[in-house]
């Protein structure tokens, strides 16, 4: 017996992951009744699924253990954090304050996200962009996107 | 033919109004006008602008969808031509010799044989699916629960094999996606499955959300971390109307692309993403100096273009009369339809009759109208592109952000997406695509659907799916499918024609 070497780590953790995924799957639709072949339930196809998808999961292990390919590469986190937080920054101001807020707040979070963003030209262009989405969503389409709501001062 | 005659009667008396010649105006604008934008390719685009559709009727929002649509499809080729950057896999073959059309000065011949060329190819699959709609709809009309499931299945065995990257990692992906759509309600007996108690899910994840965060977010992300090296082309973009003896040239390559398109476009699973590559390999065969291609030779911008549009129109097919998605953008169509409450499928062209000819007559005229707006509004597209990235990626985020949250007006949808991005971000480092995963979902419930009705009426017989001719002929298509491209041969053949550049 050879030392196992990997010579593929990109699919080992992608096939790991899916396994984690169907192993998970599983354990959620456990309480579900499968039923018979000729009356299924609502637990058949999810647990067939999930076996299927552990199967890559194996299929893809077994490759990375055999086959040449791809690193793991480079995983930058700074871009994709960022944007994902303005996104949150996004839900957590629509409601109160309202968009008139939320829309510059998201994007200039969104902004820290790249090296090139310039600071003076985002904060103007966010409160342009804002404007105009409160006039394409809120007076062209009648979508009922609060613009600005400051409870017991201004609703708009 | 008379029918097909008051069919398109009817479509038209519906696509005429002038609220829809509107809606068809400003999807098509619309549409170019983000797809232009490089980096945005149809589906990022459709996805942006889904939510600006709410507001309308069914037919008018998919009117303006389908605008949408081609409209991308448009801008995607003008960014292709102009800055090199395909916008999507289909206008990949489009920057070989486009853009060098453009570089030595003849960027307005590349663009206009372009617009030409897929306005015939539209015209021709307009026909085409008018044509076909009523007798496939009449052979869907004849599936049985087993049959239906069968054919989800042959499709998303085609959508594997047509897919990038690894097989394997495709597979995945469909399951997951067919397995993300059982989270929810059961329809036959409504228990809740897997959705932990939390009251939102029981509706099942939503297609906004999902769909935004794979390509709306996850795509941002994504372009964040690579270069994106734009050669946008300075110079003239000189004369916009071919020469005669260009136009010569690119007659015979516009009318077999438009064929090899609509073939491959009506395929399940994405067939239209090999006509532009298959119009492109023929054309050098056929041409008596293959050297000239890669060098800007017109008929290399003909062919593929014209092959493009026909494919990307003749895909609506198996949607309109099937009920089935063939790749990623109609899987976002059946999103779109299911939030204005049609149900996709053979029965739409008999219960909707206005809508289902209206929305092929607006092909049509979406089509004409891309023709007249595109070329002389080509200046703008032309400072369009200069637009930096770092400027237009906020733009996205809020846009994005402002859709999902109008779908339920609920703030929780929109940190949803963010998770969902993040994670789509993740697999798309580990080399997994999320158009097979957004096709598996929309699937998932039709064909759980079937395949449990199947289940019941032959009695948990599972050779009833190898002992009806149909279905077993499906499988059977779609098993060949997969064991060709898992053999080795072939698949270095597949890498080849997705690395081509």
């Amino acid at each position: 017996m050879g030392r196992v070497r990997v010579h593929a780590p990109q699919d080992l953790v992608a096939g790991c992951s899916l396994v984690a995924i169907s192993l998970f799957a599983l354990w959620a639709a456990s309480p579900l009744d499968g039923g018979r072949m000729s009356a299924p339930g609502p637990g058949l196809l999810p647990r067939v699924l999930a076996v299927m998808l552990g199967g890559v999961g194996v299929w893809l292990v077994i490759l990375a253990l055999v086959r040449p390919g791809e690193s793991l590469g480079r995983w930058p986190l700074r871009g994709p954090a960022l944007i994902a937080l303005s996104v949150v920054a996004f839900a957590m101001t629509i409601r109160t304050p309202g968009l008139a807020v939320a829309g510059p707040a998201a994007m200039l979070v969104a902004g820290a996200a790249s090296p090139e963003t310039r600071w003076r030209e985002l904060v103007v262009f966010s409160v342009a962009v804002t404007a105009v989405c409160v006039g394409l969503f809120r007076w062209l389409l009648h979508l009922p996107i609060p613009i600005l709501a400051i409870p017991g001062w201004v609703v708009l | 033919m008379s029918t097909l005659l008051s069919n398109l009667a009817l479509g038209f008396s519906v696509a005429f109004t002038l609220h829809n010649l509107g809606l068809c105006f400003l999807g098509c604008l619309v549409g170019t006008l983000i797809g232009v934008l490089p980096g945005i390719g149809p589906i990022a685009t459709i996805t942006m602008l889904l939510p600006v559709t709410f507001g309308l009727q069914p037919v008018g929002a998919l009117i303006m969808l389908a605008g949408i649509y081609y409209g991308a499809q448009y801008g995607g080729s003008t960014t292709a031509i102009l800055v090199n950057i395909p916008g999507e896999v289909t206008s990949v073959v489009t920057t070989i010799d486009g853009h060098q059309m453009a570089k030595q000065g003849r960027a307005g011949a590349a663009l206009g044989i372009s617009a030409l060329g897929s306005f015939f190819a539209g015209c021709v699959a307009t026909l085409l699916i008018a044509g076909l709609a009523v007798p496939l709809t009449r052979v869907a009309q004849l599936f049985g629960p087993a049959e239906y499931a069968a054919l989800m299945t042959a499709g998303l065995a085609f959508a594997v094999v047509l897919a990038r990257g690894s097989i394997a990692k495709s597979i995945g992906m469909v399951l997951l996606g067919l397995l993300l759509s059982t989270v929810g309600q059961d329809l036959e007996t409504g228990v809740n499955r897997m959705t932990f108690g939390v009251a939102n899910l029981s509706d099942g994840i939503d297609f906004a959300v999902l769909a935004m965060g794979l390509f709306g977010f996850a795509e941002v992300m994504r372009n964040l971390t690579v270069e994106q090296a734009r050669d946008v082309v300075h110079g003239k973009i000189g004369r916009l109307l071919p020469t005669g003896a260009e136009l010569r040239q690119s007659a015979k390559p516009v009318l077999r692309g438009t064929v090899i398109g609509a073939i491959l476009g009506i395929l399940p699973g994405n067939g239209a993403v090999l006509g532009p590559f298959a119009s492109y390999a023929l054309e050098k065969k056929l041409a008596r100096d293959p050297r000239r291609f890669g060098r800007g030779a017109i008929e290399g911008v003909a062919g593929p273009e014209s092959a493009n549009n026909a494919g990307a129109q003749t895909s609506f097919i198996p949607l309109l009369t099937l009920g089935i998605p063939p790749n990623a953008v109609m899987a976002l169509m059946v999103g779109a339809m299911t939030i204005h409450g049609i149900v996709p499928g053979p029965l739409v062209m008999t219960r909707n009759a206005n809508l289902f000819w209206g929305v092929i007559a607006s092909m049509w005229l979406g089509n004409l109208m891309l023709l007249v707006i595109n070329l002389p509004l080509i200046g703008i597209w032309v400072r369009l592109l200069k637009v930096p990235y770092r400027l237009m990626y906020p733009t996205i985020v809020i846009v994005c952000c402002v859709g999902i949250y109008s779908v339920n007006n609920l703030p929780e949808d929109v940190m949803l997406t963010a998770l969902v991005a993040l994670l789509g971000y993740a697999g798309s480092r580990l080399g997994f695509e999320s158009a097979p995963l957004l096709l598996g979902f929309v699937l998932g419930r039709l064909l759980e659907e079937n395949l449990r009705r199947a289940l019941a009426i032959y009695r948990g017989d599972l050779t009833i799916f190898l002992t009806r001719p149909v279905s077993a002929w499906l499988l059977f298509t779609g098993l060949v499918v997969l064991v060709v491209a898992v053999l080795p041969s072939i698949r270095t053949r597949r890498e080849q024609v997705f690395v081509e550049d």
